[in-house]
């Protein structure tokens, strides 16, 4: 995995966070096999870490001023304001069920692109890396009783569950 | 999720291409430039599981649309298909010259189109 | 990888002829918009082809190549639809210019006239078609004998074009990319002993359109732009290199002066013959071949003389009457808006910095200096604010056309006669604004059509004349746009409604509500009448979404009806969506932005007298009651704000009124409604965002939907 350093090292230009992963991961894995790798950028949610499929984020932004929408669901933090673009912002640790907790420094909201050209923000506790898996290494996640979830990815030791976006922003009801 | 680009500047012409891709496997997204520097602004970013674009658009044509992609090494083994008016030997052979992977002329039989597309997606999983 | 493929039609006319026909209906519609548009565009061109022979005759490529491929566009699309007079015009016509652009026909008046006449031939089959949904018999005869003239006449010059190319310099791979067009114009500056150059340039992806467009620029004047050909860039993802295969008179070091040479190289690959002309003026080389066979710039007696030899009047005059305008791009449009709003932004960040300076006395004179500047910037903004929005504003005309051309079809189906009626047709609305009111609007009158009015037998029954009328008419109230769509059949029966509405659990059983309210309820997603959906009263889109739509756009809809006598749905839309006036006002820690063309006046509350009543607040505005309603609970912010210290925005909207309490008043500003974007649908009395000049956004007040709810609660009072 890459060092999340310098993943922050490039978080303080404006720069397209899918080359920049994409280029990261390349230096770490020179010289390996063509097979089909996935790319996965590992954001920490509470006690646990979660990957986020790299094609579907736009980019990695530092924690702005949220403004708060009167009368939504507690999963969503509110608006930003991004370069004219307004997006919503969602909690992700709300919408899994994770206990809540107050932003920090390292807290991140990545950008992603919904279906159907949406887009928003989930707000994660911090960004950790980007991790490329061989196929192989990608099972289904069966046993689990996860909502949002539908494949893990083996890393290190154990395993980490790869968010399935479109079941964690589902049609917005709740 | 297969995502498709098709690169066609006549609004008619994009619907019936759209309308002949409808129903095919798998969920499927399909993204439409209405002129090739529409398509230049979102190669960068998104990649596709294949294209389709015309020859004859105002701002760059189809073929070098197509030249740009075999020249990107994101889009280089995307599958091209090209759609075009051009009917002429020559100008059929110069599209896959320049490494279309289908050549259809106008009008075309959606079917074809269909099939086409449907082999070209499955022939990409299948090198996983 | 699959092996390459290649398929040909099967059948002149499209071996998918038949699927495409089977939804003729709603494409052919398309295709008639698509045709009229480029037959505008031909005619525009057409025009600009006879400026350009009048002026020097010489001709710009670019101009014929355009004309080609709009004819060729044309002949494809009809095709398609088998409409043979239309595709073979076409054909022809596209024939003749394709002679031009490769430099087999000269361009002489009589070729000219025939291009008129073809385009004229052309708008009248395509407009009959448009009609009528069939080619009308006048054009279609004269059609057939234009093209039976056009068989005998035109006799093309030989070809003069080269088997090979021969380019020694150019990298292969341009060359592979060049179509046929291309190469010809390759070939002829090789001929005329043009310089041909390469320019590489590397742009930013999100200005490469203007660099391109600099550069061209550049070139236009002394030569000519045969190929772009685009690479991605090696080194960076948000770079795209472009390759310019270029024409021109004019040495890399004199290029160089009027480009941008930072991000430009330029590669002579063909140093041009001698006797060529090292500094030619502008002229681009005109279509006309070789040098002996040039043509010439003919003297009005000359062409009089040809117009009399062919025996036709020249039709020079019947292209010359396009309206002034041009149709634009709804995206630029969009761009342009865009701009501005970041224009303003940058310009309210300034005006702080302004303020701040001015304040501090060190920097009074710099501040006081600047804000005079600042000032005129101000004034030129608005005045460029306003010209843009006036672009995008296009009267309704065009919608009232649509819904004229729906009911003729639906008199067809449902068998059925109605008498339409349509009034202020130049009321002005945002382009985008009308174009999302078509499907809105053609709903109701479908519905009205359909459902509302009677059968003739039932008319006379009911003393009315035997054929209904629904009648739309627009007009400008302030900052809306009322459109009221009106029919005088059968009206809506009240308690009908209210049973199903309590059927359907919208309604208790025992709840009191005014006739109004009642008939309010169509609008409610669980009544819409989807089990009575007929072929015709659309694809089963019930009167939610039209609300849903309409409010989408910050409109408003309302009915109102009397049994018997007919039924009027009102619809109350905002001028524009772009950018607007909007009071910023302070809610505890957050703020609000308020579009001020819904604000009517702002109060302090301290000094009004407020009456208590249940559990709401009145106060006393000038003798009229004005319902108050306090934002900050209304949103579910902290305040403890004193009443003493507060303000009241009174909000209008139509004739309904109501008065916020908010915290602050903050001033106004220009803003830019964004729409607000994320897996969250719909936020109830919010219509969107902005982003003030502090990067912060700011959240828009849904002043309808505040103040209908509102007037609603009111009623049941």
């Amino acid at each position: 995995m890459t060092s999340p350093e310098v993943i922050e090292e490039h978080a303080g230009k404006a720069a397209d966070w899918v080359g920049v992963a994409r280029e990261a991961s390349h230096a770490f894995v020179a010289g390996a096999a063509v097979e089909e790798r996935r790319e996965l950028v590992i954001v920490q949610l509470a006690a646990g870490e979660y990957a986020i499929p790299v094609e579907r984020i736009r980019e990695i932004v530092r924690l702005a001023k949220v403004t708060r929408i009167p009368r939504t669901p507690d999963w969503l933090v509110g608006v930003v304001a991004l370069r004219g673009e307004i997006l919503e912002v969602v909690d992700l640790r709300r919408r899994l069920g994770l206990p809540a907790t107050e932003a920090t420094r390292a807290s991140r909201i990545v950008v992603i692109h919904g279906d159907d050209d949406g887009v928003a923000g989930l707000l994660v506790d911090s960004v950790k890396g980007v991790l490329r898996a061989r196929e192989r290494d990608v099972v289904p996640a069966q046993g689990h009783d996860f909502r949002s979830v539908v494949e893990l990815v083996r890393s290190g030791m154990g395993f980490v569950s790869i968010l399935d976006l479109d079941r964690v922003l589902g049609a917005g009801d709740e | 999720m297969k995502r498709i680009l098709i690169v066609e500047d006549s609004a008619t012409m994009r619907s019936l291409i759209v309308a002949s891709l409808e129903n095919l496997a798998g969920p499927v997204k399909i993204v439409e430039a209405k002129s090739g520097f529409e398509a230049l602004r979102l190669l960068p970013r998104e990649t596709f599981d294949l294209v389709v674009t015309d020859i004859n658009m105002p701002d760059i044509n189809g073929l070098e649309l197509a030249s740009f992609l075999k020249s990107s090494e994101k889009h280089a083994s995307t599958p091209l298909v090209i759609v075009s008016t051009e009917g002429a030997e020559r100008d059929i052979q110069k599209g896959l010259g320049i490494g279309a992977d289908a050549y259809l002329v106008k009008p075309f039989d959606p079917e074809a189109l269909r099939q086409i597309v449907l082999d070209l997606l499955a022939g990409r999983a299948q090198e996983r | 990888m699959a092996a390459p493929r290649a398929r040909k039609p099967g059948k002149k006319t499209g071996a998918g002829g038949s699927r495409e026909r089977a939804e003729t209906a709603r494409d052919g519609r398309e295709f008639v918009a698509e045709a009229e548009e480029i037959l505008e565009q031909m005619s525009g061109d057409l025009c600009l082809l006879h400026e350009q022979r009048h002026a020097d005759g010489d001709v710009d490529p670019e101009l014929v190549h355009r004309l080609f491929r709009s004819a060729h566009t044309l002949k494809g699309l009809a095709g398609l639809f088998g409409l043979d007079p239309i595709s073979r015009l076409a054909h022809r016509f596209e024939d003749i210019l394709d002679g031009l652009r490769l430099g087999r026909i000269d361009l002489r008046a009589r070729v000219v006239g025939m291009l008129d006449e073809g385009a004229a031939t052309l708008l009248e089959l395509i407009s009959g078609f448009g009609r009528q949904a069939e080619l009308p018999e006048a054009a279609m005869a004269r059609a057939e004998h234009y093209l039976a003239e056009l068989e005998q006449s035109l006799a093309p010059s030989p070809s003069d074009a080269l088997d090979g190319l021969d380019a020694p310099g150019i990298d292969p791979t341009l060359l592979r990319a060049l179509t046929e067009y291309e190469e010809h114009r390759l070939r002829e500056n090789l001929q005329r002993g043009r310089p041909i150059v390469l320019i590489d340039a590397t742009f930013d992806l999100t200005s490469f359109e203007d660099g391109l467009t600099e550069i061209s620029a550049a070139v236009r004047e002394s030569g000519e732009i045969i190929s772009t050909l685009p690479s991605a860039s090696a080194s960076a993802e948000r770079k795209i290199c472009f390759t310019l295969l270029v024409a021109t008179n004019l040495a890399p070091e004199q290029l160089g002066r009027r480009i941008d040479q930072s991000n430009c190289a330029f590669r002579v690959v063909h140093t041009g013959r001698i006797d060529a002309p090292a500094n030619a003026p502008a002229a681009p080389p005109s279509p006309g071949g070789t040098d002996g066979e040039k043509a010439e710039t003919l003297r009005p007696a000359d062409e009089l003389a040809e117009a009399s030899q062919s025996g036709e009047p020249t039709k020079i005059e019947s292209l010359r009457s396009i309206s002034g305008s041009v149709r634009v791009d709804i995206a630029k449009l969009d761009l342009l808006m865009n701009l501005v709003g970041e224009l303003v932004s940058h310009r309210n960040a300034l005006a702080g910095i302004v303020a701040r300076l001015t304040a501090d006395s060190r920097n009074a004179r710099i501040g006081a200096d600047l804000a005079k500047v600042q000032k005129l910037l101000d004034r030129r903004l608005r005045q460029l604010q306003a010209g843009v929005l006036d672009v995008r504003m296009v009267p309704l005309r065009q919608v009232f056309e649509k819904l004229s051309r729906v009911v003729r079809r639906l008199r067809v189906d449902l068998g059925k006669e109605v008498a339409l009626e349509f009034a202020g047709g130049d009321t002005e609305l945002d382009k985008l604004i009308v174009e999302q009111l078509v499907d809105p609007l053609v709903h109701v009158v479908r519905n009205a059509f359909d459902h509302a009015l009677e059968s003739p037998d039932e008319r006379e029954a009911a003393g009315k004349p035997p054929i209904g009328r629904i009648r739309v008419a627009a007009f400008q109230r302030g900052n809306h746009v009322v459109l009221e769509v009106g029919d005088d059949g059968r009206g809506m029966d009240v308690e009908a409604i209210r049973s199903k509405a309590v059927s359907r659990g919208l309604v208790g059983a025992q709840e009191v509500l005014s006739e109004r309210e009642v008939l309010n309820l169509v609008f409610e997603a669980g009544l819409s009448t989807r089990d009575e959906v007929s072929e015709t009263s659309g694809r089963g889109v019930g009167m939610d979404v039209v609300r849903s739509n309409l409010a989408a756009l910050g409109g408003l809809v309302e009915v109102s009806s009397r049994r018997g006598l007919g039924t009027t749905i009102t619809i109350t839309l905002p001028i524009t969506l772009a950018i607007i006036q909007a009071l910023i006002v302070r809610v505890g820690d957050e703020r609000y932005a308020i579009p001020l063309g819904s604000v009517r006046e702002t109060l302090r509350a301290g000094e009004q007298p407020v009456l208590h009543s249940e559990d709401k607040e009145i106060l006393n505005l000038r003798g009229s009651p004005l319902l108050l309603k306090n934002l900050a609970y209304e949103f579910g912010i902290e305040s403890d704000c004193e009443r003493e210290r507060q303000f009241v925005v009174v909000l209008g909207m139509g004739e309904h009124r109501l008065g916020l309490v908010v915290d602050g008043l903050e001033g106004q500003q220009d803003i830019v409604i964004k729409p607000i974007k994320g897996p969250l649908q719909t936020i109830h009395g919010i219509a969107g965002a902005t982003e003030l000049g502090d990067r912060v956004a700011v959240l828009v007040v849904d002043v309808s939907a505040l103040v209908l709810e509102t007037a609603r609660r009111r009623e049941a009072a």
